[in-house]
């Protein structure tokens, strides 16, 4: 069950017909929130399979006296539903505890972005999720080993395989 | 001069835009991003999106005759109409979806080249609405079983090897075609920690497998390369016409392409496509597999122990 604080911090398209909320996700794809690479963040977590599909790449800083969100964006390429979801999620999430976060149901997040339109691609649809629980769960590692006076170094960054053009033809999203 | 051995089956897109209310035609769009012929498409144009419409829901397989006959009324589209796929990545679904419709026997079916990106890069129209076409009478004739490999097919392909054996090698005559990208076909990509997203439990290769990546056939306008090129490309890597093919990636879309390009362009006669590809053949228990980076990966730890030490005797 997802926790209040997320809830009702995400965007929704309820209350919208189908091509209203398609347009909702069409504007949220080509204009993302939270998007963009950090100078410097606690974790940083690619997600995806590049070689066919669909990428987003995660930075995350973390307000360590709060176990919250101080952070978080994303870059990513791939198809409409992956790129909405992960600018939606990611306005989402600031702020919210990391708790929230690894208690956030998948069935939310489709819901919130219209569960008729995005069904036929659930892992799209739950990719930048399935990322951000992983930096969660990387932060949660690297804080252990602080603890345990072991280096605080974050393992290299998997940051994805370059795309070749054809990988990554982006299309207008309005019609011409 | 190296030509097509079939050049009718690519359609061009001045062609397509000159037949947009020819009824014998009937356009489809299939796309990876499934949301794009919603934000606009070709005049006239239908939606196919493979998982929902094509796909078996609780098996891992396509829909059976009934369904794909049903899809079929349900887009208007008869037994004699000309369908002409487009999308996008390169026609890289539209290609997939094509094999499928070949595969249940639907016999006329052409590729617009270049795709969704060529018809954009030329401003021509996208559209919002939706068509209706009448149901009409569709039923599945004579398919086409033979463009369609399963793993036993490949593993009779390799002869039956022991899993376990250090080297397999192809029987003499047959080929076959990775066509994933490199990183995948040496066991790098699917090994990388955090990718949360993995499809198979195991990475590298089929043995015997040439990597070509599927996207080597294509232009960078999307357009499918010239016929020397494409004869240059594969003859290069001993996939040639006298050869039993099969072609693989990870799903089996993008060896559609593949597939299309190899059978329906350049004629070669007997080409299938390994559908289960890689999140099958990887995820398997006791299928000979090469890696080629664990292999790297042993040697050096191997090289690394034999390294004479020194320290105080």
């Amino acid at each position: 069950m997802t926790e209040r604080h997320l809830r009702g911090a995400l965007a929704t398209t309820a209350g919208m017909s189908r091509q209203e909320a398609i347009d909702f996700l069409i504007e949220r794809a080509a204009a993302p929130r939270r998007h963009g690479k950090p100078e410097r963040c606690d974790v940083t977590l690619a997600g995806g399979n590049p070689g066919c599909g669909d990428v987003v790449t995660v930075y995350l800083t973390v307000d360590r006296d709060a176990d919250a969100v101080a952070a978080a964006s994303f870059t990513g390429e791939g198809c409409t539903i992956s790129q909405a979801a992960a600018s939606v999620l990611l306005e989402a999430v600031q702020g919210a505890p990391l708790s929230e976060i690894e208690g956030m149901d998948a069935a939310d997040l489709m819901d919130a972005l219209g569960r008729d339109v995005v069904k036929s691609r659930p892992r799209c649809a739950t990719l930048a999720l399935s990322t951000l629980k992983g930096a969660v769960k990387q932060y949660r590692n690297l804080r252990l080993r602080e603890e345990a006076g072991q280096p605080m170094c974050q393992p290299r960054p998997a940051e994805p395989a370059p795309r070749t053009s054809q990988d990554s033809s982006r299309d207008p999203r309005r019609p011409g | 001069m190296v030509k097509y051995k079939n050049p009718e089956l690519l359609v061009d897109t001045e062609w397509v835009a000159s037949h947009l209310a020819d009824p014998a035609v009937r356009i489809v769009e299939s796309d990876e991003d499934v949301l794009l012929y919603d934000a606009g498409h070709i005049q006239g144009a239908v939606k196919v999106d493979w998982h929902a419409d094509l796909n078996d829901p609780r098996i891992r397989d396509y829909v059976d005759a009934w369904g794909f006959a049903e899809l079929m009324s349900r887009l208007g589209i008869g037994n004699d109409t000309t369908v002409v796929f487009y999308g996008d990545k390169s026609n890289w679904w539209a290609c997939y979806a094509y094999w499928v419709f070949r595969l249940f026997g639907h016999e006329n079916l052409r590729v617009m080249n270049g795709g969704r990106k060529k018809w954009i890069d030329e401003k021509r129209p996208l559209v919002r609405d939706v068509p209706h076409h009448e149901p009409v009478r569709y039923s599945v004739r004579t398919r086409h079983p033979e463009i369609r490999a399963f793993r036993d097919d490949v593993m009779a392909h390799l002869g039956g090897p022991d899993p376990r054996q250090a080297e397999v090698r192809l029987p003499a005559g047959r080929a076959l075609v990775d066509v994933r990208s490199p990183g995948e076909y040496n066991g790098e990509l699917l090994h990388m920690a955090d990718y949360p997203q993995e499809g198979a439990l195991r990475g590298g290769h089929i043995p015997g497998a040439v990597s070509i990546p599927w996207s080597k056939a294509v232009a960078e306008d999307g357009t499918f390369r010239p016929a020397a090129e494409i004869k240059a490309l594969y003859d290069g890597q001993g996939i040639t016409p006298d050869k039993d093919v099969i072609v693989y990636c990870r799903i089996g879309e993008r060896s559609s392409l593949t597939w299309f390009v190899l059978q329906e362009l350049m004629g070669y006669p007997k080409v299938r496509n390994y559908d289960g590809s890689w999140t099958e053949w990887g995820n398997v228990v006791g299928l000979p597999i090469d890696n080629p980076a664990l292999e790297k990966a042993r040697q050096a730890e191997s090289h690394a122990k034999a390294r004479p030490t020194t320290g105080a005797m």
